[in-house]
């Protein structure tokens, strides 16, 4: 087995080990979940429509997003900020393995057991609340690629975040910053369509949108053909220029390392 | 020698760290924000070091001497403020991954061991990480599982191992890919005397097996039974650089008998009768303490003329050993007890 493969291996292993919490944060998702079904019921349930969104369109809207919301969501950075703020990072950079492979290695691992909850939930959800509308093979494909986008997309966000670490002792206030960013300029609390104008604007330039925004997007039909396609680039765009960047970042960061004693 | 076969080599090493200085309160907290000041702190300043193939380093000092920065320097998890570094013709923190695979490291005060798997996952972990072949694996694990004894422990979680077991695992994980050097920060750490005995007797035969090893330590029994070389280090510099085997057969000859008497010790009765020896006196007027050079006169001989001196209610004769040398090269005003050594 090469290197990073094993590395995916061993954090899937001890994403199991870590089963209670990964419950934990699963079922809060669920019923942060539950609570928008409720909300989006009451207001489209008798067959309105806001912002070009029927009832079933916003139930596929929610169900995109809470999956993309469960992808890379616990492990990966909080793991990391731990590390670099105990001083363990040391025992990371004297592996023959590069850090920043290493660490999308785990997040990867994690995501698969991430993506397999998080499709249970939605199936049993689809059961109970009725069907959404499919889309059709080809744009189901391209939704699927757009999904495995999200991944790396989402790990390098959380990365750059965790990186943070170096020049500050406290992740709690980056993680819940970064949460709430992201949470609004992705689409993954309310749809971009329900913005003003000018922060759709800035939303569409950023990276976030990427994450939940263009899944949906794709999932729901709204930008049939090339766009569609182009929405996909956008995404592998931003995954090697975020990558790139979290590079530089890495190389700075890792000079302000300081482990005292031991 | 020449500069070819250094396996280590290190020229004006630096590392400085910022400190910020903060005033107590919130006040202060406040002020740090608007007006950041930092303190300089050199915790190694100008380090040459050059660690041959083979060679056994002990590399001693006191808390906060800059031993454990020094190891993270050369093995590239810190970046040097100036100075170079190559190990093996590498240099470590620019190229971390071929550094890796010529160098096994073992904090005594870190796992490398996942923590929530059992022991046996890490090792299997370690193969695919350093891709080693499965054969050379199997050997590698059939060593270590018979000289550390480690087999037992494979299938149990890493966090339920003693500290014992918890350091062979780790010594086992940090030699699997068989390194040429071997970096061991305070491996006795907290350990019992048969585990620290256990894990001595191991280094030794790694030593003797061609393995370049440098200990930090503060444990004198590491020293006199792994390394064959002394580096003493003190407010980030080299104090000392040389073989332990000529420091021991020095001090060897140094003795001191001490006395418990029944009355003040006349100081200058005594010393007039042993002109060659150093005379004082212990935590009080009763205490004798006669330090002198057993070449020239036997203990019994000098415990003969404080008798015939003066009561003697009790005596204890102590050789000196490494550990005295350090107790002296850590005070710091004494490069007279250095040169005595030396």
């Amino acid at each position: 087995m090469g290197p990073y493969r094993a590395m995916a291996r061993i954090a899937w292993r001890n994403a199991l080990a870590y089963r209670v919490p990964f419950l934990m944060s699963l079922s809060m998702m669920v019923f942060n979940l539950v609570a928008m079904f409720a909300l989006w019921q009451a207001l489209l349930g008798d067959g309105n429509s806001l912002a070009g969104f029927t009832w079933p369109q916003m139930k596929a809207y929610l169900l995109v997003s809470f999956f993309t919301n469960c992808l890379v969501s616990t492990f990966t950075d909080f793991a990391m900020a731990s590390r670099i703020r105990s001083g363990a990072v040391a025992v990371d950079l004297v592996k023959p393995v590069d850090y920043q492979k290493s660490r999308l290695a785990e997040a990867l691992g994690f995501a698969l057991l991430e993506a397999a909850a998080a499709a249970t939930v939605c199936a049993v959800v689809l059961v109970a609340f009725g069907g959404v509308p499919l889309p059709s093979p080809g744009r189901l494909a391209l939704f699927v690629a757009s999904l495995a986008a999200v991944v790396p997309l989402k790990f390098l966000i959380a990365y750059m975040c965790g990186l943070l670490c170096f020049w500050t002792q406290n992740y709690l206030g980056i993680s819940l910053a970064r949460g709430a960013v992201s949470g609004i300029l992705s689409g993954a609390t309310v749809p971009l369509a329900f913005f003003p104008a000018w922060l759709r604007q800035v939303a569409e330039v950023l990276p976030f949108q990427a994450v939940t925004n263009t899944p949906a997007m794709l999932f729901l039909g709204r930008n049939p053909g090339l766009p569609g396609a182009l929405a996909v680039a956008v995404q592998l765009l931003w995954i090697v220029a975020l990558w790139w960047l979290a590079r530089r970042l890495w190389h700075v960061a890792v000079r302000r390392l300081t482990v005292h004693g031991g | 020698m020449a500069s070819t076969s250094a396996l280590v080599e290190a020229t004006g090493l630096v590392k400085e760290f910022r400190r910020p200085r903060k005033a107590p309160g919130l006040a202060g907290a406040l002020k740090h924000l608007v007006t950041r000041r930092f303190d300089v702190h050199r915790a190694v300043a100008g380090i040459d070091l050059r660690i041959d193939e083979g060679e056994s380093v002990a590399y001693v000092g006191p808390n906060g001497a800059g031993k454990s920065t020094t190891v993270k320097l050369l093995t590239g998890i810190l970046v040097p403020t100036a100075g170079e570094v190559r190990v093996a013709g590498v240099v470590p923190h620019r190229d971390r991954v071929a550094n890796a695979r010529n160098v096994g490291v073992v904090f005594g005060q870190r796992t490398q061991l996942w923590w929530d798997l059992p022991v046996h996952e890490t090792f299997e972990l370690l193969r695919d990480m350093y891709r080693i072949p499965a054969a050379d694996y199997r050997r590698s694990m059939d060593r270590l599982c018979e000289v550390l004894e480690i087999g037992p422990l494979l299938p149990v979680l890493a966090r339920k191992l003693s500290l014992g077991q918890r350091m062979r695992a780790d010594l086992a994980a940090a030699l699997l890919h068989e390194p040429r050097i071997v970096y061991l920060d305070e491996p006795t750490i907290g350990l019992d005397v048969s585990v620290k005995d256990r894990v001595r007797a191991f280094l030794r035969q790694l030593v003797d097996d061609g393995t370049t090893v440098l200990l930090t330590t503060h444990d004198v029994g590491d020293i006199e039974e792994v390394c064959r070389r002394i580096v003493v280090v003190d407010e980030g510099r080299i104090r000392h650089d040389g073989p332990v085997g000529v420091l021991r057969d020095t001090l060897a000859s140094n003795s001191t008998v001490r006395f418990q008497l029944a009355a003040p010790a006349p100081l200058h009765l005594i010393r007039e009768r042993l002109p060659d020896a150093e005379v004082t006196t212990g935590a009080s007027e009763r205490d004798l303490v006669v330090r002198f050079d057993r070449t020239l006169r036997p203990a019994g001989a000098v415990a003969a003329t404080v008798m015939g001196l003066v009561e003697v209610r009790d005596l204890r004769i102590d050789d000196e050993g490494v550990a005295d040398l350090i107790r002296r090269l850590h005070d710091r005003d004494s490069p007279a007890a250095l040169n005595g050594a030396g």
